[in-house]
């Protein structure tokens, strides 16, 4: 239905055909069942299926179809019968390979549909040209006037060499009325008369004609009467027009052609005179109890006789099976009634490989049961073949499928459509076919109305549309399974789902085009996105001027969505989304963010927003109260609160729903099962000291599940997951592992390069615009090249494997990929060269994707030239390509770890639990760093319970080698030998380590400002946590206490947010507030952090009665000290005036500043950010490491983050070094420079100007005081030899001459 | 000849234009199909000879980018 309604009639009839080789015929005569289950009836009526597939029949002559691919088999079956079920079973073998031959006892294959059926229901060329398919396409021999009993028995079938027989012989004896009088002339039966009509026998009668019986027959035998000449056409039916079992079309039909119909009429006796009849004796009937078959049992009327003068009878009252052919000793039994006994599953009789179907198994019955029974024995058959058990896996099943698609509430009524009808005026003169078929019209319509209820429509079309294979039939037939997988540890990631705004009808998602949630934007403006990343508005496409935002759908919201939390990523992502937007449409594009905290707590997120503004982004501080579309328009006017209370109005072109994170209720369950506790945000409990923990031992998590976090911090989780898992599995490392196969290298110096050249079609995305074929072939024209070839896909794992056997075939030596970006695909070449035994360095990529195809849409001749150039360039390079060596060097099994706060702790703590010696280097006397100064998580953990317990765990591993009081002074080396000098009171000692980790940590800021250093009352936040921490009596009695947010933080100095000090003053407050519940305590903010589950502090805070006062950086708080009272005066921005407090207590929030150990960064040659930060090498994906090889990072040497945090980044940076550790060796690349001795001059430019510190001078040998590269610190830039006077230094892999033969054969003529 | 060609070499830096380059592939931008690209390391890797003789060999413009 599916196809059909796109109008792919030949794809529709291939599907059809599967499982239906006589569509064109079945559509034309069945009472189609197959409707009653269509699941349209619900919303108005079932599809005409049926006329349907005669429809798309109609379509196709099967003669066009794409001839399918048989794989012949050498066994033989015979088919006893061409009706719809021996048809069916012969193209179902015949599609299997099997050689089937049908014996058939009529001049004409068919069965009851071409004798059953008259030709004005099915005209006879459909009913031909279906068989046709069978016997020319797919190879079925039909025998015809061969008949069984008569001219073969089925012993002589087995013994001509037929494996198999089916017996499909139908039901075609009409049964006799059992009347006085039947024997006369002018008495003949439904089924002879059709057959002999069909036949040509049977020519012309006159007179009146009674029919005896209501089924189809009866109907068929009264139409076919008047059209080959009954003056009048009675039907006598002893019940009434309701229970009759004729199709209810073809009973109007008959109505409308005039045949009489006399219902609760019943024959008696047959009037003849002379043998011939002339009338009938009937009696009346009137109808009594239901019988067995629910209808309503038709009882005689007494004295009711009567007599109809008619010429003749036919009774049409059933028909029975014609077992006189069948030989009972030939081992085939018959049931009760006469038919074939079979097995109700295999259709197997009782004889060992003869099976039995349609009418003369069931009894007369309509032909799609037929064609059903024929597919099934085609399926008994095929086993039978093959030896397997017949009846496996096929129990009847009462539905296919439950899990239907649901049915939308909305749906147009679509009237169902019927056929056009040839016109009374020109039926009863012949044959010509009544129904007239659907118009192409109404069958779209139809076709049209179907649900889907499979999803799948099983077309398959997608396994022809993969060029690739990797979507096969068996593929796509795949169903999930269980497998049990055993594993020591368990890493949770499922991942969240946004928010889904439909339900929140104020903000109009579910109801209008152009309010789109935050992901939905993010397609916008995406390149392979729906409209190609052009920024267009759905309700007409315009380009909108206007873009609203609104914050915190979703989250930070009890009302309405049952989500407390803050998201953590919203601010950030839609800050994001606006910058691009503007950047995509230019600078009129007003965006406007409506949002209550802007909480921009990561990473250079700060310097984000602020050049957000710069770039004129609107920020709203408001939650939006209600959108309403602006009639007339595709506008929508935003409702809102200012900041002053007043409401405001405004229109939009487009608004954006910033949709927070949550978890799933699959995740929930999931965690059900795995019986991990979950947070009242549905996230996985965790602890502050054991961040990526779960509530059972050994399942971990990481990502969103643990809490609402961006890139960054899920990346952090991740390696911190692994690295706990990898402490508990420490002991089973490598004793799973595979080693892979080493294919030894060939030789290839000193031999003529022989180029192979592959080009890549990439699907079409290549080929629909570069003549592909044309390029290899001009590939083959070039110097040394002696082989090409194109491929669908050069990187599929088929074509890889060719690759790799071509190579040797024809001894290649040097090969050449045109296809996508090396940047990608090189790695995945290269290992196929290796894998040919070749040096993966022999080898050159050239992109006629993004550089030509991609870009020169419109130019296919010049994208074309343009491959052939860059074909012809890189054949160039790659006959100068040397093998090159990789140099390898051993990793020293040691770490060493660089600051011993509790990051830093963390770090060598796992470590050691992961097998490796560590060296925790701390330049203090005691461990614990900034945490020493801490009193409780927000999680209201007691820090220094836990940090005392982390110090032992360290303290007490033989693995750890603690340095206290030690300063670095000295590092040199490299990635996997490093040799670092300390030194500690004074003794000077040198450490061999492969890897080291900087956790050097950061401090509090001692304030200059709010009067900070002048009154003992007016403390830093870390001051009043170690007030706590001593239990000091005086904080509990102060009246009134003031927290200052943002000191330090957020301004020109420092334009990063110290992410922490927000949660950190609030739990502050409410400790206050716990000690002291009566004390009156206000935080002056700019916005609230409380970022992630934090939010509940927030909501507690202001629950416990804590004042939150906003202020803002041009209108800082002014501090004074009294003398008895401090006095904090503050501008609300509510009330707009100055709010002045006395206080007792002031505690500054003041920032987080980092160490900027410029000294240290030279030492491993990590940089450093403008606010003294380290730079990790990734700022999303790589948290945990430096881009210099061997150094990792964490804890707030980082960025400002709290102890979880650091806890997950210590874990984090671990898990990333213990990748090298466990490596033991590494490779670099061969793409290294080095030097001529005998050119140089010893000028020490490379020496000087290498960032890497690669090339120095000789010390000793032959070519002492000549400058050599350390191949294991040169990163391959190139810049010393571009820098050498000399030319002594050359670059492999990017050599001289290998540039100048890639600009040589720029201009060569194509 | 009766149609004028241009060419121009593009010596694009492996880690930054080559992938901006690649980038502008995959948003599929349209840009006229006269540029050869030809990858090299690093723009340090750059040599003048590089420049001069990709002129001598009838380049009407070179681009170095990295």
């Amino acid at each position: 239905m599916s196809l059909a309604g796109e109008k792919k009639y030949k794809e529709a009839l291939e599907v059809i055909y599967r499982t239906l080789p006589l569509p064109g015929t079945i559509g034309r005569v069945c009472p189609h069942p197959c409707e009653d289950a269509c699941r349209r009836e619900q919303v108005e009526s079932a599809i005409s299926i049926c006329t349907l597939k005669r429809f798309i029949a109609d379509q196709v002559d099967p003669s066009e179809l794409d001839a399918p691919v048989i794989i012949p088999r050498e066994e033989r079956v015979a088919i006893v019968g061409a009706g719809p079920a021996g048809l069916t079973a012969a193209a179902y073998l015949a599609r299997a390979g099997v050689k089937t031959t049908i014996f058939e006892a009529l001049p004409a294959a068919g069965g009851m549909l071409k004798v059953g059926i008259p030709d004005y229901r099915l005209p006879p060329a459909i009913l031909e040209k279906e068989v046709g398919y069978i016997t020319d396409t797919l190879g079925v021999e039909i025998q015809y006037n061969t008949a069984l009993g008569k001219d073969f028995t089925i012993d002589s079938l087995m013994e001509d060499g037929f494996k198999s027989v089916y017996l499909a012989i139908g039901c075609h004896k009409g049964m006799a009325l059992g009347l006085a009088g039947e024997e006369s002339e002018g008495v003949i039966s439904g089924v002879k008369l059709l057959k002999e009509v069909a036949l040509g026998e049977f020519k012309e009668l006159s007179g009146h004609v009674v029919i005896i019986g209501g089924g189809d027959v009866a109907i068929d035998a009264a139409r076919t009467a008047l059209r080959i000449g009954a003056d009048k056409v009675s039907i006598l039916y002893r019940r009434t027009e309701a229970e009759m079992p004729a199709r209810d079309e073809e009973i109007e039909d008959a109505i409308e052609e005039n045949v009489e119909m006399q219902f609760l009429t019943a024959p008696k006796e047959v009037i003849s005179k002379d043998g011939k009849t002339v009338g009938i004796k009937c009696f009346r009937m009137e109808l009594g109890e239901p019988d067995a078959s629910g209808r309503r049992r038709p009882v005689p009327v007494e004295d009711s006789d009567f007599v109809i003068d008619t010429d003749y009878i036919i009774p049409a009252i059933g028909q029975k099976t014609d077992a006189a052919c069948i030989d009972v000793k030939a081992g085939v039994e018959l049931n009760k009634w006469g038919d074939l006994a079979v097995d109700s599953i295999t259709f197997e009789t009782s004889r060992k490989g003869v099976f039995a179907g349609g009418d003369a198994e069931t009894g007369a019955s309509i032909a799609i049961n037929a064609v059903a029974a024929g597919n099934e024995a085609g399926v008994s058959i095929l086993r039978y073949l093959d030896g397997q058990d017949l009846a496996a896996n096929r129990e009847p099943v009462e539905y296919a499928q439950k899990d239907f698609n649901k049915i939308p509430d909305k749906m147009d009524k679509v009237k169902r459509q019927s056929m056009a009808r040839l016109p009374m005026e020109q039926r009863l003169a012949g044959f010509d076919e009544v129904e007239l078929g659907l118009t192409e019209e109404q069958a779209l319509l139809e076709a049209n109305k179907c649900l889907d209820c499979m999803v799948c429509c099983e077309c398959y079309e997608c396994v022809k549309a993969c060029g690739a294979g990797a979507l096969t039939l068996e593929s796509h037939f795949e169903k999930p399974s269980t497998e049990t997988i055993t594993a020591g540890s368990v890493i949770l990631s499922p991942g969240f789902a946004a928010f889904d705004p439909s339900g929140l009808d104020n903000y109009q998602y579910a109801n209008h085009p152009n309010v789109m949630t935050a992901m939905e934007f993010e397609r916008i403006l995406s390149a392979s996105g729906p409209t190609q990343g052009h920024l267009t508005r759905f309700s007409d496409h315009k380009e909108p001027k206007k873009i609203a935002w609104f914050q915190c759908v979703g989250s930070r919201d009890m009302n309405r969505c049952d989500h407390k939390y803050c998201s953590s990523v919203c601010c950030m992502y839609a800050l994001k989304e606006a910058v691009i937007a503007k950047e995509h449409a230019g600078d009129d594009l007003e965006c406007t963010i409506f949002f209550m905290d802007m909480r921009t707590h990561g990473k250079d997120f700060e310097r984000y927003y602020n050049r957000a503004k710069e770039l004129g982004i609107r920020f709203v501080r408001s939650r939006v109260h209600t959108v309403n579309p602006v009639l007339g328009t595709d506008d929508l006017n935003v409702r809102y609160v200012n900041e002053m209370g007043g409401m405001e109005s405004e229109e939009f072109d487009m608004i954006v729903l910033s949709v927070g994170l949550e978890i799933t209720p699959e995740v929930v369950d999931l965690a059900g099962k795995l019986d991990i506790e979950l947070t009242e945000g549905n996230f996985a409990k965790t602890k502050s000291f054991a961040p990526v923990e779960t509530t059972r031992k050994g399942i971990f998590v990481s990502g969103a599940f643990q809490g609402p976090k961006d890139i960054p911090q899920a990346v952090v989780d991740s390696s911190a997951a692994a690295a706990e898992a990898g402490a508990m599995l420490a002991t089973a490392r490598d004793t799973m592992t595979k080693t892979a196969e080493v294919v030894p290298e060939t030789n290839v110096i000193g031999e003529r390069p022989r180029i192979g050249v592959f080009v890549c079609k990439c699907g079409s995305n290549i080929a629909g615009t570069v003549d592909v074929e044309s390029v290899r072939d001009y590939a083959a024209t070039l110097p040394y090249v002696e082989y090409c070839s194109d491929s669908l896909y050069t990187c599929s794992q088929d074509t890889q494997d060719a690759m790799s056997q071509l190579i040797k075939e024809h001894n290649l030596n040097r090969i050449v990929v045109a296809a996508c970006t090396p940047k990608t695909h090189e790695p995945l070449f290269q290992e196929t060269l290796i894998n040919a035994g070749l040096n993966k360095y022999l080898f050159e990529m050239t992109n006629i994707r993004n550089h030509a195809s991609w870009v020169h849409k419109a130019n296919p001749g010049l994208a074309t030239e343009k491959s052939k150039d860059l074909v012809r360039m890189a054949v160039a390079k790659v006959g100068l390509m040397e093998p090159l060596k990789e140099a390898e060097l051993t990793v020293n099994q040691a770490a060493m770890v660089i600051g011993g706060g509790i990051a830093g702790i963390t770090s060598a703590k796992n470590l050691a639990e992961q097998g490796y010696e560590v060296h925790l280097v701390e330049k203090d006397s005691k461990l614990g760093g900034q945490a020493n100064n801490l009193y409780k998580t927000y999680l209201e953990e007691d820090i220094q319970e836990g940090l005392s317990a982390l110090v032992a765990s360290v303290e007490t591993n033989d693995r750890i080698h603690l340095h206290l009081d030690t300063t670095l002074d000295e590092v040199e080396g490299f990635v996997g030998n490093f040799k670092s000098t300390l030194t500690a009171n004074g003794e000077t000692q040198t450490l061999d380590h492969g890897v080291a980790v900087i956790a050097t940590g950061a401090t509090g800021l001692k304030p200059k400002e709010y009067c900070y250093g002048e009154d003992p009352r007016i403390l830093t936040s870390l001051e009043l946590d170690r007030k706590f921490i001593d239990k000091d009596a005086s904080v509990k009695e102060a009246g009134t206490a003031v927290f200052i947010q943002c000191v330090g933080s957020r301004d020109t100095d420092r334009p990063y947010c110290s992410r922490v000090c927000c949660t950190h003053s609030i739990d502050n407050a409410l400790e206050l507030k716990t000690l002291n519940p009566e004390m009156d305590v206000y935080i002056l903010y700019r916005d609230i952090r409380t970022y992630g589950e934090r939010e509940y502090k927030y909501q507690k805070a202001r629950e416990a009665g804590v004042i939150f006062i906003r202020y803002s950086l041009d209108n800082k708080p002014v501090v004074n000290i009294g003398d008895e009272h401090l006095t904090v005066t503050v501008t609300d921005h509510v009330l707009g005036v100055p709010l002045e407090i006395e206080t007792d207590l002031l505690t500054l929030a003041t920032a987080i500043v980092p160490n900027k150990d410029e000294t240290l960064a030279n030492f491993f040659k990590v940089p450093l950010n403008e606010d003294g930060f380290f730079v990790e090498r990734h700022a999303k994906l790589g948290p945990s490491e430096f881009a210099t090889d061997g150094v990792f990072l964490c804890g707030l040497a980082h960025y400002p983050k709290p102890v979880d945090e650091a806890i997950a980044h210590g874990q984090a940076a671990a898990s990333r070094a213990v990748t090298l550790l466990a490596r033991e060796t590494v490779r670099m690349s061969g793409n290294v420079a080095n030097v001529d001795p005998m050119a140089c001059s010893s000028c020490g430019v490379c020496v000087s100007i290498c960032p890497y510190s690669a090339p120095s001078f000789a010390l000793e040998g032959r070519f002492a005081g000549t400058a050599e590269v350390n191949p294991v610190l040169c990163k391959g830039c190139g810049l010393c030899v571009a820098s050498c006077r000399s030319g002594a230094l050359h670059l492999k892999g990017f050599d001289t001459n290998q540039i100048f033969a890639q600009i040589f054969a720029l201009d060569e003529a194509v | 000849m009766t149609e004028q060609k241009t060419k121009i070499v593009a010596f694009l830096c492996n880690w930054c234009s080559y992938g901006a380059a690649d980038l502008a592939g995959v948003s599929r931008m349209q840009y006229p199909a006269d540029v050869r690209v030809i990858r090299i390391p690093c723009s340090g890797r750059m040599s003048p000879k590089f420049i001069l003789s990709a002129f001598r060999e009838g380049a009407d413009g070179v681009w170095v980018s990295g």
